[in-house]
């Protein structure tokens, strides 16, 4: 059986643990938050080295994209080192396939996005295959990327801005704690109500909100008006509180096992495992025809009836 | 060391490139912030005043602040001149904020909007 861990900086209640079968091999998929705890984070990736088919890290990104630039995390990079023998992974490279083809699929296959369709994207940077295929779409949409990690009212309305203003802060705001730009911890369970209320109108005006969904549930507020909500990361618990606000249908990137979907980082663990290369010598297409295999489809699921 | 001066004129450098960027002004016009700067090792302090995304910079200590910055006045000086970003010497300690995290990032942001590539 292969083992895939993910150690997430996010909180221990939502760890989890699944076995799977994916294309005949068996699989043990798990997920351990560390509450926000650095050093602890460091110290189970250490431990885990060598002992696992593939570790993906949670809770934090490495790698955030804009254009053709590539920008990473110093927190994330040190999450990474520690890591000697595994491969490891942040879930950038299923970002940049499955989460591109999860737009197309529904502009294809589904009524749900269209020429003009009103989209919110809490973040973008830490999606930019998402985003990129949301503007190919024609979509109407709005990058959240300064609202919600640094809480500035200003929504980005294009990819050249969102370039542009990424340049100027992204190798410096990079450097950062991790944790003063995105919700770790405890901060995962709790709603920031002066923000939510702030920022309501930026949910209220669109029709899809999508992207992390720890930045989704930190600022959503009570009520929405038949949204459709695109993320990953979900557990059952995750949908139950989402009933009643709303929302009529959330899509799921990534596939669910035991009723939850887990986040890009464990599934791209899985690939990574299924491949048996180092994630640096995994290619796009390798990712896109594997994904092919696996018949990974997005997940909808109706919320109001 | 830098002198009082030398920080006065690297913050009208700073007030100059934030006033020359009518997107930070759209940006900040929810952000009304009284901002201490205070060096450790000359007599110098300015007030830097946020309203309605207008920036207003006096000598000297005028009201309360939201956000203290400290830090020597080198590095104070080389900051609000653009020649270093915050990121660093608050990172290793040279450059002390005290004030709400959302408030520290927020003044990173606007002196990477001014000085960043």
């Amino acid at each position: 059986m292969k083992r895939v861990v993910s150690v997430s900086l996010g909180t221990s209640r939502r760890d989890h643990k699944v076995i799977v079968e994916l294309l005949g091999e068996q699989f043990e998929i798990s997920r351990i938050g560390m509450d926000g705890d650095f050093d602890r984070a460091l110290a189970k990736l250490r431990e885990l080295d060598g002992q696992v088919d593939a570790i993906g890290l949670g809770g934090i990104d490495v790698y955030v994209y804009a254009g053709n630039k590539r920008y990473a995390f110093d927190d994330g990079l040190k999450m990474m080192e520690a890591v000697k023998t595994t491969p490891v992974v942040d879930g950038s490279g299923l970002k940049n396939t499955l989460e591109r083809e999860t737009v197309k699929y529904l502009l294809k296959e589904t009524d749900l996005i269209k020429k003009g369709t009103r989209v919110l994207m809490v973040s973008a940077v830490d999606r930019f295959g998402m985003a990129e295929a949301f503007v190919e779409a024609e979509c109407d949409i709005t990058f959240g990327d300064l609202i919600f990690a640094a809480g500035i009212p200003y929504p980005i309305k294009t990819l050249e801005e969102l370039e542009e203003i990424a340049q100027k802060i992204l190798p410096e705001m990079t450097k950062l704690p991790f944790h003063m730009l995105y919700p770790t911890g405890k901060k995962q369970e709790a709603r920031d109500d002066e923000k939510t209320k702030k920022f309501a109108k930026y949910y209220q005006e669109a029709e899809i909100i999508a992207g992390d969904f720890h930045f989704i549930k930190r600022y959503l507020p009570d009520e929405l008006d038949g949204q459709i909500i695109i993320t990953n990361t979900t557990t059952a618990d995750d949908i139950e509180y989402l009933k009643g606000k709303g929302i009529s249908k959330i899509v799921t990137t990534t596939p669910v096992f035991e009723g939850r979907s887990f986040g890009t980082n464990v599934i791209e663990g899985v690939l990574v495992a299924l491949l048996g290369k180092r994630w640096e010598d995994i290619s796009t297409e390798e990712y896109l025809d594997l994904l092919g295999k696996l018949q990974f489809k997005p997940r909808i699921i109706e919320l109001m009836s | 060391m830098a002198t009082h001066h030398e920080i006065t004129e690297s913050l009208k450098a700073f007030q100059e490139g934030y006033n020359n960027n009518k997107k930070l002004k759209i940006m900040n016009r929810d952000w009304n912030r009284i901002i201490l700067i205070e060096a450790t090792d000359v007599d110098s302090k300015h007030t830097i005043i946020l309203q309605d995304g207008e920036i207003s910079i006096t000598e000297g200590i005028s009201k309360t602040p939201n956000l203290v910055v400290t830090s020597d006045s080198e590095t104070l000086a080389d900051l609000f001149y653009g020649d270093i970003t915050p990121t660093e010497p608050y990172m290793n300690g040279t450059l002390v904020l005290k004030g709400s995290e959302d408030d520290i990032v927020r003044l990173d942001f606007i002196s990477l909007m001014i000085w960043g590539e």
